[in-house]
């Protein structure tokens, strides 16, 4: 509520009346401050004035009184200064300083001492004056007087009553002309800001101000009004244009997914009716080798034993290109996994199948990820396999899974001590059908890590290797958190 | 303790009688001050100085010798003892004293026509055709002035001098 009292919070127009208000008060006061000034000044000249005529006329009336020490005569002379109602003292000394002569209105203090020459002029709420009583050019006495500055003090008071007043008025009609005029300027700029306020709040681009006048205020409507319309309709082609690219963006969006379909449909259609004449390619060429074996020679029998293996590796990959359209093309089921589990069950099933190399597997416990079980143990499959296969050349084989969690991933890294790769291939690794080995090296597909790219994909995350050739190979898994929570 | 009070006040008293300045002081500077006030209308008695006549016996002692070389109206004072009337033409201003009180009419008349402002202690100096005469009320030295025999020999008195005058014959 304070906060509202102090001045940036002020509202423009008691801001503009206020500095009107303010310094006309200002000019008001200085001109009736020096009014009274000048007139306290001009009254004491006057009265000063006045009471220099009287003292003259009683000085050359109390002359001869004076010197004849007619003393009745210069009480009769200085008594009609009684109808003078503010002189409090007068005094008439002789030519040897004596007091002839006294009158004293209110009887105060006595005739002062003319050897201590006595203050004249305007002192305290009193005037003093003292003359010397001259007759053709000698001193034959002197004349005291002491005046009440009460009708000056009076005067003056009534003086500023009246000044002020007068300004006080003069000030209410500034006041209301300053409160009419004030408005021409804080009006324009009031509305201005209303309606900035409006179209800040409402994002109504329609809104305009009206235009007062031809100057700056006038001038800043009219920017105003024009740099609105320019938003206006920048904003309307703006959100034209968003519509025109929302509709691409969905047309394209349509004829990808389409696209997409007929070519998941294709590869699955080719796939499995590749299948069909392969395993009657495989299935007459085991009858052949069961039934007429015996009837080929040695270089027969090769033949038809490498187009038997030839069979096996193209049903292999067409399994992978299943796997791989799967999992491009199969609804998610996200759940909570102990991916931990997972990976022993896959480790244990590897090692009942394949070779009994000694094997030290290491899996850190309570790994837990957020996806798609199938598909994850379609990933980590491969992905444990590549680690199998690789190191099956090794003395011994030895595989570690640790997990690392940041803030804002969980990353999974499967080491093995395996062949390796060259770093410079790396690009190639994730892409189908792309091997850094041969099939008499190492048999495979080329799909295994394009399968496990889409799967990591698909959960948003990422997957990436470090090697160098023969100190094994790190594959990360990296999930984001936020797929994660 | 009254009686101290008394003392201090009767020797105060004293001591201000003692600055009381005696008659013939105070009728002397009177003397001095009608000359201040009074001007004369023939021009011919203009004289550059202003002379001041003693006629008769003088009751002023030395204390008129203080107004030998004053300037009374620009002009500086000149002190004259005529011995006989005759003797004072030229004369601005003539006390008569005392002793020539019995032919006062002979005295002002042939004074008045040469234009000499009479002066007199002598009772009903005045209402006896002379100009100005001293009179005495209780302790205070006045005058009285006859207008009508200054006028007659043209001198003129300033209203200021007639206004202190106890009594002004018209």
């Amino acid at each position: 509520m304070m906060e509202r009292l102090r001045w940036q919070y002020w509202p423009l127009k008691t801001k503009l009346l206020l500095l009107t208000l303010s310094i006309s008060t200002l000019g008001i006061l200085l001109v009736c401050t020096s009014l009274v000034v000048v007139e306290n000044e001009n009254y004491q000249e006057q009265l000063e004035s006045e009471l220099h005529v009287i003292t003259d006329i009683l000085t050359e009336q109390s002359a001869a009184a004076l010197l004849f020490e007619d003393d009745q005569q210069l009480n009769t002379i200085i008594s009609s200064l009684r109808q003078i109602g503010t002189i409090e003292q007068v005094c008439v000394f002789n030519v040897s300083g004596e007091v002839v002569s006294e009158l004293n209105s209110s009887g105060g203090a006595g005739c002062p001492d003319l050897g201590g020459a006595p203050q004249v002029g305007f002192v305290g709420d009193f005037y003093r004056l003292l003359e010397p009583v001259t007759l053709d050019g000698d001193t034959v006495g002197h004349f005291y007087l002491m005046s009440r500055l009460e009708v000056l003090r009076e005067h003056i008071r009534a003086f500023i009553v009246v000044t002020f007043s007068i300004g006080i008025v003069i000030q209410m009609a500034l006041a209301w002309v300053a409160l009419r005029l004030q408005r021409l300027v804080s009006e324009p700029i009031f509305e201005l800001s209303n309606a900035a306020q409006r179209i800040a709040r409402e994002h109504d681009y329609s809104i305009r101000v009206p235009v007062y006048g031809k100057d700056e205020l006038g001038h800043l409507g009219i920017a105003f009004n024009e740099m609105i319309g320019t938003i206006q309709q920048q904003n309307l082609r703006i959100l034209e244009s968003r519509d025109e690219l929302e509709r691409t963006v969905a047309d394209r969006t349509s004829e990808l997914s389409l696209a997409n379909r007929e070519l998941e449909a294709f590869s699955f259609s080719v796939s499995h009716d590749l299948r069909q004449p392969l395993r009657a390619i495989e299935g007459f060429g085991q009858a052949l080798e069961e039934d007429c074996g015996d009837q080929l020679n040695e270089t027969g029998r090769d033949y038809l034993s490498r187009i038997r293996t030839a069979t096996v590796r193209m049903g292999g990959l067409i399994d992978g290109l299943l796997v791989l359209s799967r999992v491009s093309r199969q609804a998610m089921e996200i759940k909570q996994l102990d991916l931990s589990v997972m990976l022993e069950e896959i480790v244990d099933e590897l090692r009942e199948t394949t070779d009994s190399l000694p094997t030290h597997v290491q899996i850190q416990r309570g790994i837990r990820v957020v996806g798609d079980e199938r598909m994850l143990r379609v990933a980590f499959q491969n992905l444990l396999e590549n680690a199998w296969k690789y190191t099956s050349k090794n003395d011994q084989r030895r595989i570690d899974v640790t997990a690392c969690e940041a803030p804002d991933s969980i990353t999974v890294a499967i080491q093995d001590n395996g062949v390796g790769f060259d770093m410079k291939y790396v690009e190639k690794l994730f892409v189908a059908f792309n091997r850094l080995h041969t099939p008499s090296q190492f048999i495979g597909t080329g799909l295994g890590l394009a399968t496990v790219d889409r799967v990591v994909r698909r959960h948003f995350g990422e997957v990436y290797a470090d090697s160098s050739v023969d100190r094994g190979a790190c594959f990360y898994v990296k999930f984001p958190s936020s797929m994660q929570k | 303790m009254k009686f101290l009070i008394a003392l201090l006040l009767w020797s105060l008293v004293g001591t201000a009688n003692a600055s009381v300045r005696s008659e013939y002081e105070v009728k002397a500077a009177f003397l001095y001050n009608f000359t201040r006030f009074i001007t004369w209308s023939d021009p011919l008695a203009e004289a550059p100085e202003m002379r001041i006549c003693v006629l008769g016996q003088d009751p002023f002692g030395d204390v008129l010798q203080q107004l030998n070389g004053r300037v009374s109206q620009g002009r500086p004072l000149a002190l004259a003892y005529p011995g006989s009337l005759s003797d004072s033409d030229g004369c601005q201003v003539l006390f008569i004293g005392s002793a020539r009180s019995r032919d006062l009419p002979a005295i002002t008349e042939y004074a008045h026509e040469r234009q000499m402002l009479t002066i007199s202690e002598i009772p009903d100096f005045v209402e006896e055709g002379g100009i100005i005469g001293y009179v005495k009320e209780g302790n205070v030295i006045r005058f009285e002035i006859n207008l009508q025999a200054a006028q007659r020999a043209g001198i003129h008195v300033n209203s200021r001098l007639l206004e202190l005058a106890v009594r002004v014959i018209r």
